[in-house]
């Protein structure tokens, strides 16, 4: 009786726990679109710049404090690559979160902020990068591999479904 | 077939992938600048030697010249000093330096110490067109043609032999290319 090729099981392997795992990094981040909210133009935004910031440089104004968060959670700081500008203490990440406290005070909106700073660095500052043709491969891949593993777990299947069982007699000679 | 077919070409794209990856010269830090092709942004500071005068890149236009971001607390600027200077002293392009979140002091001590390899430095103390320009690590150093449109940008040391061969080629063609 054949033995299935062992690269097989191991491809078989790789592909079913490595895609779960990048579907589910794919999913938890926010769509930026949801996390978008647009907001009313022309706030009074030099009267709000004077009492802005509270003296735990927390934007006084609640809502703008959380599309803070939420916006300097989504972007790279460029100097340690792999941390947030919210979390980072790199002067270049200091810069940026004032230059989003002052855009925010000014009342720009989500969209305004991000394309402000794709302009200047590229796509790569944002971790959460917009569904676009160019960025169709890094979000479908995951969908990719996990139909790649479904279609190797059919062929499986199917092929030792059409092994004969051991204690039936079999017509082939072995 | 199959059977051959699939395990070679997984190992095919494996070995492109990595040939990119891990490429040893490849510097994994550097990210493509997303002005390259776009106009240079403007900016008017304040003259590092003399605070009185302001620096702008709008006196510079119709001329290629080269933006070099640079900080003494930068050491790597302290290394390619020497390099800069040596291409001044070629007077091919006006090199202007940006002196990014600095000590005015500081600044001015370095180059009276070292030497000033630049036309005019502006002083950009709290970083505000360094954002502008995409600055994210120092040295940098920028290319603008004579339509004011950024052709190139270099992230790491200046050297005469990065100028040679990525700096001067360009500079030809943008002074051909009619500006």
């Amino acid at each position: 009786m054949s033995r299935r090729p062992s690269w097989r099981r191991a491809a078989l392997w790789l592909v079913l726990l490595t895609a779960p795992g990048a579907w589910v990094n794919a999913a938890e981040a926010p769509t930026v679109a949801a996390a978008a909210p647009t907001v009313p133009g022309s706030a009074p935004a030099a009267a709000a710049a004077a009492t802005a910031v509270d003296a735990n440089g927390q934007l006084e104004d609640r809502a703008l404090q959380a599309r803070f968060e939420d916006i300097t959670k989504q972007l790279r700081c460029l100097v340690c690559q792999n941390e947030s500008i919210a979390d980072s203490n790199a002067e270049l990440a200091g810069d940026l979160r004032r230059q989003v406290t002052e855009m925010l005070v000014a009342g720009k909106s989500d969209d305004a902020i991000f394309h402000y700073m794709t302009d200047r660095y590229g796509e790569f500052v944002r971790f959460n990068p917009p569904l676009e043709p160019k960025t169709l491969l890094i979000w479908g891949a995951p969908f990719f591999m996990l139909l790649l593993g479904a279609f190797i777990v059919f062929r499986i299947a199917r092929q030792r479904s059409r092994m004969p069982l051991d204690d039936e007699p079999s017509t082939e000679s072995r | 077939m199959w059977k051959f077919l699939l395990p070679f070409a997984a190992f095919v794209a494996l070995a492109v992938l990595f040939a990119f990856g891990l490429n040893p010269s490849r510097d994994i830090h550097a990210l493509p600048s997303p002005l390259i092709g776009k106009p240079a942004p403007e900016f008017a500071l304040t003259d590092l030697l003399d605070p009185e005068h302001s620096v702008s890149n709008k006196a510079l236009d119709g001329q290629v010249y080269v933006l070099n971001v640079w900080a003494t607390w930068c050491v790597p600027c302290r290394e390619e000093h020497e390099a800069l200077l040596a291409i001044s002293q070629q007077h091919v392009v006006p090199i202007i330096g940006l002196n990014w979140k600095d000590q005015r002091e500081r600044a001015q001590q370095w180059l009276q110490q070292l030497g000033n390899p630049y036309q005019s430095v502006a002083f950009d103390g709290d970083g505000r067109v360094a954002i502008d320009w995409g600055v994210y690590g120092a040295p940098e150093t920028y290319l603008v043609d004579g339509h004011g449109r950024v052709i190139y940008k270099f992230i790491s040391p200046m050297t005469q032999q990065v100028w040679d061969s990525e700096f001067m080629p360009r500079i030809e063609a943008a002074r051909r290319g009619g500006a």
